[in-house]
């Protein structure tokens, strides 16, 4: 709109001046700003306090925000105007005029000449405080936004979710009250379902939430053993296992102390008397005592129960009790034994090879590990021939038949088997000097006979078993072999990496098994190869040092009991009879 | 001067409290063994967590303090001296709490707000060192009101003298007084702008930054005079226009000094205030998913 603006000033001479302006804009603003088109100083003005509008119905006088002016000597608002009001704010004068041709509005001015220098200040916007710039306004958000987004929304996608209602994917969920990234397994199995562990707000995780996934983790003390304690509730799962840790690889809380703050004394233990563990190292730990087997028989039939109990033995006074006859000496002796195949001294690893848990051993077996050198024939001149191993019964029984049948065939083709060696008769010639002259069955009976007593006490079975002989006894039931059994775990409540073990500094391959297991002074099967506390110790302890790697307990001892929880001693004990 | 007060309030009294505190917060950081990482999950973190919680609360509680003027538990000043080094200690403190163990959370978004709070802290001391003296030398030791005081003589003297001399230049005086612009936004405050505003002859408003415009335009008036009176009146016109610009470039420093005193507050107090609800919804939460 075109708006006319005729400004009244005193002149130098005193007569009043006009001074027209010619304002073009849609609306004409009024206020102390440098930009408004009526710029009015003063106080109580501000810096964009009323507007003037055009429109077919007229003029229309509206103020800002609060702000008022007075219309008429009334305080106003908003308000049509018409020629010939008089509009006063700060003490100028505004009094509107009819418009000439071509105008929509004109104004005639007649400002206040008496404005004080303070006011005067005013019309600018000189402090921060002026501007829309709050700190009450501001506080009041930025607090409303931590609420909504720390607590409200999150507790709201919370209800949504266990009210199994559909949470919008905008809604910030209790995701952003995590502490720390998931462990990358349990991520991959819960998600971001923080309720499938915490499952009420204020609750800690219970050891309930473990178990749903984790059934077949045990207890560190059997509830039967708990009681003949009184050490109380066991400790939590969290109290070791702390999630949201980073990195995520700490899920194990690995500190002695929490084995310590037990074991440290054995005032709460009860009859499960435990040596007390203070660290490893020095006098922090007890010495090692091997779980050994030890086999005791009874006779029983016609034979004996050989029952074997693991007993735990200080090392110094243990023997090995498997009823093997066996010597690592004469084994590892080159310029004795040779392997079969390249004829190289055996290695420890020929009979002992690891398992694949890089821990314990394959059993030692006659089939897998002596029958390749040590075959079971007993006559030379059937070398396919082999005794049943294991079978004493059998070795009888097969060897009775074995003569009975060679003397029948031999009888019949009409051949003189000496000895052991069977000769064929030479056409028309009288028979030589035979070793039997009596029947065929009775021939085969002696030999047989002479036979089974030397396997059981000469040259066969007696080499590497004990036998017991009952004479009294009939010939199946005369010789008792003492069954073998070797102990597979001598430290069942400690774990021992063999295979990290293998290289050890500068020894390798045999070297380094023996420089732990003394096999290469080892004559006798009853000694007992295995370390003490200080082949450990000089290598390790539980402070970290340069002539030291460390290990914490967790390091050799499982919490969780490996077998399900079942006592040592019922799981590598067991009995074996002999006879019938 | 106060702001050798706060620094050195009781020989530094507070430095010392709160380099003690940095030390056996340190140490106890370090007791956190290597079998667990360093958080605020040890019991380490939670006696850290609750002294850094304690800390926030009580240096919130300055704002209280210094509106309580009847007030005689200690000295605003020693107040704030001892808000400047614990609010400094807390940096230290609220770090150790975290273990550095940031990510897109709430326990994050509060050590972050913390930070920029300290932060933020950090520049309004600098502003409070070192802007008063400058403020102090701009206005000649003299207030603000006082400069305006004489712009507004300097304004009246000006349309006078105006008035006297060719309508033109009367017009062009007039305008470029009725439109100099002072402070306005926070931008134009912050960073001193003008958006000065005159009227030359042909009518239009034109730029007058720094009324050095409006000045040359009254100054290529002078030659073509048309009256020795005219000229004379252009010379002093021209005098109080110069007069006028240096006082409006004070003004404008003034208010673009006074702006950065301020303006961290703007930031420095909502924040803390918003710090204060994350810090209770991170206390919930933590117990919420115990």
């Amino acid at each position: 709109m075109e708006a006319l603006l005729r400004e009244l000033q005193p002149g130098p001479d005193g007569f009043t001046e006009y001074l027209d302006t010619h304002i073009s804009a849609s609306v004409v603003d009024i206020g102390s700003a440098a930009e408004q088109n009526i710029q009015l100083l003063g106080r109580g003005i501000a810096a964009r306090h009323a507007s003037i509008s055009a429109s077919s119905s007229g003029l229309q006088l509206s103020c800002r925000g609060r702000n008022r002016l007075r219309l008429n000597g009334r305080w106003v608002q908003r308000a049509a105007l018409k020629p010939g009001d008089l509009l006063e704010l700060g003490g100028h004068r505004l009094r509107i005029l009819p418009p000439p041709p071509g105008f929509a509005l004109a104004v005639e001015l007649r400002s206040n000449q008496e404005i004080a220098a303070s006011d005067f200040e005013s019309a600018f916007r000189t402090d921060l405080s002026q501007t829309w710039l709050g700190k009450r306004t501001l506080a009041w958000i930025g607090m409303a936004l931590a609420l909504a987004l720390g607590l409200a929304l999150p507790l709201l996608s919370v209800t949504l979710q266990r009210a199994e209602q559909p949470v919008p994917a905008w809604l910030p969920s209790d995701r952003f009250w995590t502490s720390g990234p998931l462990h990358s397994a349990h991520q991959q199995s819960i998600g971001d379902r923080c309720d499938t562990c915490h499952e009420r707000l204020f609750q800690r995780v219970r050891d309930e939430a473990c178990m749903d996934c984790h059934r077949d983790t045990h207890d560190h003390i059997l509830p039967a053993n708990l009681q003949l304690s009184s050490l109380g509730e066991p400790p939590r799962c969290a109290t070791c296992h702390r999630e949201h840790n980073e990195p995520a690889t700490f899920l194990v809380n690995r500190a002695d102390g929490l084995c310590v703050d037990c074991h440290g004394e054995n005032r709460n233990f009860g009859t499960l008397m435990r040596d007390p563990v203070r660290g490893f190292g020095g006098e922090r730990h007890p010495p090692f005592k091997a779980h050994l087997l030890k086999s005791l028989a009874q006779p029983a039939g016609t034979g004996f129960d050989f029952l074997w109990q693991v007993q735990k033995v200080a090392l110094d006074e243990a023997r090995e009790d498997s009823n093997l006859k066996f010597s690592h000496v004469q084994h590892l002796d080159g310029e004795r034994v040779l392997r079969r195949g390249d004829s190289q001294a055996l290695v420890c690893a020929d009979c002992h090879r690891l398992q694949p848990d890089g821990e314990h051993f394959q059993p030692i077996t006659m089939e897998r590990n002596c029958v390749g050198c040590h075959e079971l024939t007993f006559d030379p001149a059937a070398p396919d021939r082999q005794l049943p191993h294991g079978k004493p019964r059998e070795v009888v029984q097969m060897l009775q038949d074995y003569y009975a049948g060679k003397f029948m065939v031999a009888a019949e083709e009409g051949t003189v088997i000496q000895g052991q060696r069977l000769r064929r008769r030479l056409p028309g010639r009288q028979g030589e000097q035979a070793d039997c002259d009596e029947s065929p069955f009775l021939c085969a009976q002696r030999t047989a006979g002479q036979e089974i007593e030397s396997q059981f006490t000469r040259r066969g079975c007696i080499s590497c078993h004990e036998v017991r002989q009952d004479a009294s006894a009939g010939l199946a039931d005369r010789y008792q072999v003492v069954p073998i059994r070797f102990t597979t775990d001598y430290y069942p409540a400690s774990a021992f990496a063999h295979r990290s073990h293998q290289i050890q500094g500068n020894l390798t391959g045999d070297a380094a098994c023996l420089s732990c297991h003394a096999a290469d002074r080892s004559q006798d099967s009853a000694d007992l190869l295995i370390p003490a506390m200080q082949q450990c110790t000089g290598c390790h302890s539980d402070r970290s040092g340069d002539q030291s790697i460390k290990l914490q307990c967790v390091s050799c001892h499982g919490y969780h009991p490996r077998h399900g929880g079942r006592d040592e001693t019922e799981r590598t004990a067991g009995s074996e009879s002999t006879g019938s | 001067m106060i702001h050798r007060n706060v620094l050195l309030y009781a020989r530094g009294r507070y430095l010392w409290w709160a380099l003690i505190l940095v030390t056996a917060c340190t140490v106890l950081y370090f007791t956190q063994g290597d079998s667990q990482p360093p958080n605020g999950g040890t019991w380490q973190g939670y006696v850290l967590g609750t002294l850094g919680a304690l800390l926030i609360v009580w240096l919130v509680a300055l704002g209280v303090r210094k509106r309580r003027y009847a007030s005689t538990l200690g000295t605003v000043q020693g107040w704030t001296s001892a808000h400047v080094y614990l609010g400094s200690a807390l940096l230290v403190i609220g770090t150790l709490h975290s273990g550095l163990q940031l990510g897109w959370n709430l326990h994050t978004l509060a050590y972050a707000l913390m930070c920029v709070v300290i932060i933020s802290g950090f520049f309004g001391l600098y502003t409070y060192l070192t802007y008063p003296q400058l403020m102090s030398s701009n206005r000649y030791g003299g207030a603000r009101s006082e400069l305006f005081a004489e712009l507004f003589e300097l304004d009246r003297t000006a349309r006078t003298t105006a008035s006297r001399c060719a309508a033109e230049v009367g017009i062009a005086v007039d305008s470029s007084i009725e439109r100099s612009t002072l402070g306005g936004s926070i931008f134009a405050q912050l960073f001193g702008r003008d958006y000065s505003l005159f009227i030359r002859g042909d009518g239009k408003p034109v730029r007058n930054l720094d009324q050095q415009p409006c000045i040359d335009f009254v100054a290529q008036r002078l030659p073509r005079a048309a009256r020795t009176a005219e000229a004379a009146h252009l010379q002093q016109l021209i005098v109080l226009l110069c007069r006028r610009q240096a006082v409006l470039r004070r003004i404008r420093r003034d208010i673009r000094l006074s702006g950065w005193l301020k303006i961290w507050l703007y930031v420095h107090v909502p924040l803390s205030l918003a710090l204060l609800v994350a810090l209770t919804a991170h206390i919930l939460s933590t117990f919420f998913y115990w």
